[in-house]
């Protein structure tokens, strides 16, 4: 237990976790890296997506079947 | 409530703590003079400490939003939205405009919702006609005789019918507003994943998937909540006025001087880029008006005043100073000196302590000031949120979309034909004075005005569509050192979010809710906080006498400040004994559960 004066006098318990515990764990990507979006299946440079974006499982299958069909995003 | 007679016995002490029917803890205590029939003194205390200043620091930034969303169970997405503003600018990112406008949709959902839910079902207990049959029978008899005047609008004959209807459980308006409060908190939802902590709101973008359905599906429930609010404005605007013309004097009831403040909502953003440099053009492109109000006139609107002009007092809380502590901020990004008492600059110094009313600390909530540049300090309240928004947006003139205008004097809102209703248009106009009836008054027109701001906001989410803009995130990386200051409006009024980021965690971080002005104690330059000055020198009109007391009148102005103290669970298990730790699994990590 900590003593009180550590925590401007209020008895608190033993920290069972460090202050910066699980705010990011290595080896995982992180969402808002640089380059992220661009990567992205779907996404086009001019802030436009196309069909490929609703899903990551064989994306190119999701395009139209003409090419004079539109390539619609499903957002 | 709890009844000590007092001194010479001219005053008697009426206590009510806690007050029910708000969020958190709050205690309020009076000194009344029932000879002269009014309050003589009054003193608010909040029994919760919280500490969200004090486990922030050493974080990942990236986490503030999640983990402030859970500061409150009702307004989180308002938390977790300003914590994304503070974090854009911080980040130095600006997120692609149909997540602004996505944002914008979701927080106007949650400004429905809320004040619905609080208005109709909490603050008009206080109006149905149980109450009023208890607390001034003579006021239900002359009500059951007086004619609504938009009877043909919304249905209901009497002014009686209006009490009747908002009776709890059983009262039609009451039933068909916990309807209405589904309908937003879907509509919230569909934006923002989830009500009320949000899982797709990120600094530089939102996660959730911008198609066309998702836009129809907030369109059809907000069309179905026009009808709820073409009858719900006129309705409120009948049972108010009654009680202007049938209690004369009425008026003097929660009013205090006009000291309002709304540090805006809803980026444009043409114009929102997140730069402190420019955060006073953007501050005003907002579609709520930020601003300063005093006596009436609008004082700065500009962002950076605001800013700077923030102090956080304290003189009954229960905290040490931190005058000694270090100085984090000393100016800000455009030069300008930053007080050692601005939140970028405070230390969170916890005192535990026992109550003491007569010249000692009595809250645990801090006192938030804000000084003129001339150097008056001001106890700014935020006149429940939706006074303080209709009044800085109408007095700054600047509001302009199809379907919301300011005039300079009145917000004039107009809503298209819905299911039963036609187009209607409302006119809220700024009233002679800051009490407790035009506090709640505005809170239904800040329904309507929320509204159409969304309606605004589908067809710009919707033009963006049309045009192929379908991003709705932008790249970003965290700094090593970094400033960052969130505006935003809570649904009950001002909200900000102070954060300093040194070797890319937060190193100081405070969030300043509504409540903590309107609420905040009596500070160390003997300034009293909003709620306590509101309830001073508020006359009874409560037909009870001393016995059979309610405080209906104190608890209607307590009221109208939707006071939300920042919430949380409190459980006296007696005698400090742990009933049940648990811990649950994740990860399929075996929990263990321990009885003792």
């Amino acid at each position: 237990m900590n003593s009180p004066e550590d925590n401007g006098g209020i008895r608190t318990g033993c920290p069972k976790v460090k202050p910066t515990a699980l705010t990011h764990v290595c080896g995982v990507r992180s969402g808002n890296r640089p380059e992220n979006y661009a990567r992205e299946r779907g996404h086009e440079p001019d802030g436009r997506s196309t069909a490929s974006r609703s899903t990551g499982i064989n994306p190119e299958a999701r395009n139209p079947i003409l090419p004079e069909m539109p390539n619609l995003s499903p957002a | 409530m709890e009844k000590i007679k007092v001194g010479n016995g001219d005053l008697v002490q009426k206590n009510w703590d806690p007050i029910s029917r708000i969020i958190g803890n709050l205690g309020v205590y009076t000194k009344i003079d029932f000879a002269n029939r009014q309050v003589a003194e009054c003193k608010l205390t909040s029994s919760m400490f919280r500490g969200y200043s004090v486990f922030l620091r050493g974080k990942d930034p990236r986490d503030a939003h999640f983990i402030t969303s859970r500061i409150c169970g009702i307004c989180g997405d308002n938390h977790a939205t300003c914590s994304v503003y503070a974090q854009n600018m911080a980040y130095g990112v600006k997120p692609p405009p149909l997540a602004e406008w996505m944002v914008n949709l979701g927080e106007a959902a949650e400004f429905m919702f809320d004040h619905t839910l609080f208005q109709d079902n909490l603050v008009f207990v206080d109006f149905c006609e149980q109450m009023v049959r208890e607390t001034n029978p003579a006021l239900l008899d002359k009500a059951e005789h007086t004619h609504a005047p938009n009877a043909e609008i919304h249905g209901f004959r009497t002014i009686a019918d209006i009490m009747r209807a908002f009776n709890p459980f059983e009262g039609s308006m009451y039933k068909e507003a916990l309807q209405m409060g589904r309908l937003t908190r879907e509509m919230c939802c569909l934006m923002e994943g989830r009500h009320v902590h949000p899982s797709t709101l990120y600094p530089g973008g939102v996660g959730t998937v911008a198609s066309p359905q998702l836009f129809s599906d907030y369109q059809v429930r907000l069309l179905n909540l026009l009808d709820f609010v073409k009858k719900a404005v006129p309705l409120n605007d009948d049972l108010f006025n009654f009680f202007y013309e049938a209690l004369p004097g009425y008026e003097e009831v929660g009013r205090r001087r006009i000291q309002l403040a709304c540090w805006g909502a809803f980026n444009d953003p043409a114009v929102a880029d997140y730069r402190y440099a420019t955060m006073k053009e953007w501050g005003r492109a907002m579609f709520v008006t930020p601003g300063i109000v005093l006596d009436g006139k609008l004082v700065t609107n500009d962002l950076i005043d605001i800013n700077l002009g923030m102090r956080i007092l304290l003189g009954s809380s229960f905290y040490d100073d931190w005058a000694g502590e270090e100085t984090l901020v000393s100016h800000d990004p455009r030069g300008n000196p930053v007080d050692q008492r601005h939140p970028w600059n405070q230390t969170t110094l916890p005192r535990p302590q026992k109550r003491d009313f007569d010249g000692g600390n009595y809250s645990w909530v801090m006192s938030p000031r804000w000084q003129v540049p001339c150097g008056e300090l001001l106890a700014m309240e935020t006149g429940g949120g939706p006074l303080a928004r209709l009044w800085s947006t109408a007095l700054a003139g600047l509001v302009n979309t199809p379907y919301v205008q300011a005039t300079g004097a009145s917000v004039r809102i107009q809503l298209p034909k819905s299911a039963s209703l036609p187009e209607t248009e409302f006119e809220w106009k700024i009233p002679p004075w800051c009490n407790t009836i035009e506090r709640d008054r505005a809170r239904i027109y800040f329904v309507a005005y929320s509204a159409a701001m969304a309606l605004h906001f589908l067809e710009q989410a919707m033009e963006e569509i049309r045009a192929g803009n379908t991003r709705t995130f932008s790249d970003f990386t965290v700094p090593q050192e970094a400033l960052g200051v969130g505006f935003h409006e809570a649904v009950r009024g001002v909200l900000s979010h102070h954060l300093v980021i040194r070797e890319g965690k937060i190193a100081n971080y405070h969030p300043y809710p509504p409540t903590c002005w309107n609420a905040s104690p009596t500070d160390s330059s003997g300034l009293q906080g909003p709620m306590e000055e509101a309830v001073k020198n508020t006359p009874i009109f409560e037909e009870n006498g001393q016995d059979s007391f309610k405080g209906i009148d104190i608890m209607r102005t307590v009221r109208s400040f939707d006071p939300c103290l920042p919430c949380g669970v409190h459980m006296y298990l007696g005698g400090g004994k742990v009933i049940e730790e648990s811990h649950i699994p994740s990860l399929g990590l075996g929990g263990r559960v321990r009885k003792d």
